[in-house]
């Protein structure tokens, strides 16, 4: 059962930085949405460290034999 | 989906908002209310702080930025501090209570809670998945 974190950081000016740590979930998605559409516009977005953890996927065709 | 983001706060909803002046230890009215100026002029506001010796604060829907705006005489600010740190004050205060309600809609609890040197509010909020 994995763990879902977000940290926020509250401005003194208003201003709401938001961080997902570990692995996001949809949970954390639309959290992050529900809250944008209550503040404002979204300033500025960057990956963080977790998300260039991409889980490697590999494919490769394999050509059909026919005996 | 791992990201981090910045949003710049503004007075989008009027609950939150309603709740703010409330944590300032204001006593907001909602509905359309005169916001009085100098010599008895007054302006009307989709909210408004009724201040004993004048000065009231309104607060007017703007449609076309989609948030609230402060409308007050100036000349007649009764507040503790500026208008500028007063606004600052209160965004903080509706981002606070927005982020605390929308996370526990979306079933996160909160785990932390500090207040940093610089005046910033830390919060950390989680939630178990299965």
């Amino acid at each position: 059962m994995p763990q879902r974190t977000l940290r926020f950081t509250i401005r003194p000016d208003g201003r709401v930085e938001e961080r997902v740590e570990g692995v996001a979930g949809e949970a954390c998605q639309q959290l992050t949405e529900s809250l944008e559409a209550a503040l404002g516009t979204v300033e500025r977005q960057e990956p963080t460290g977790e998300a260039f953890l991409q889980p490697e996927v590999q494919s490769q065709t394999l050509p059909a034999h026919l005996h | 989906m791992s990201h981090f983001s910045t949003v710049k706060t503004e007075l989008r909803q009027i609950e939150p908002l309603v709740q703010a002046l409330e944590d300032l230890g204001l006593a907001p009215e909602k509905g359309q209310r005169p916001v009085r100026g100098y010599r008895g002029q007054t302006v009307t506001a989709d909210l408004a702080v009724t201040m004993d010796q004048g000065g009231d604060l309104g607060f007017r829907w703007n449609a076309s930025t989609g948030a609230f705006e402060l409308v007050t005489d100036l000349d007649l600010w009764k507040q503790r501090i500026p208008v500028e740190r007063f606004l600052a004050q209160l965004t903080q205060r509706y981002a606070l209570n927005t982020v605390l309600a929308a996370s526990l809609r979306e079933g996160f609890q909160v785990a932390e809670q500090t207040n940093a040197q610089d005046g910033s509010i830390e919060l950390v909020v989680t939630r178990w998945d299965a």
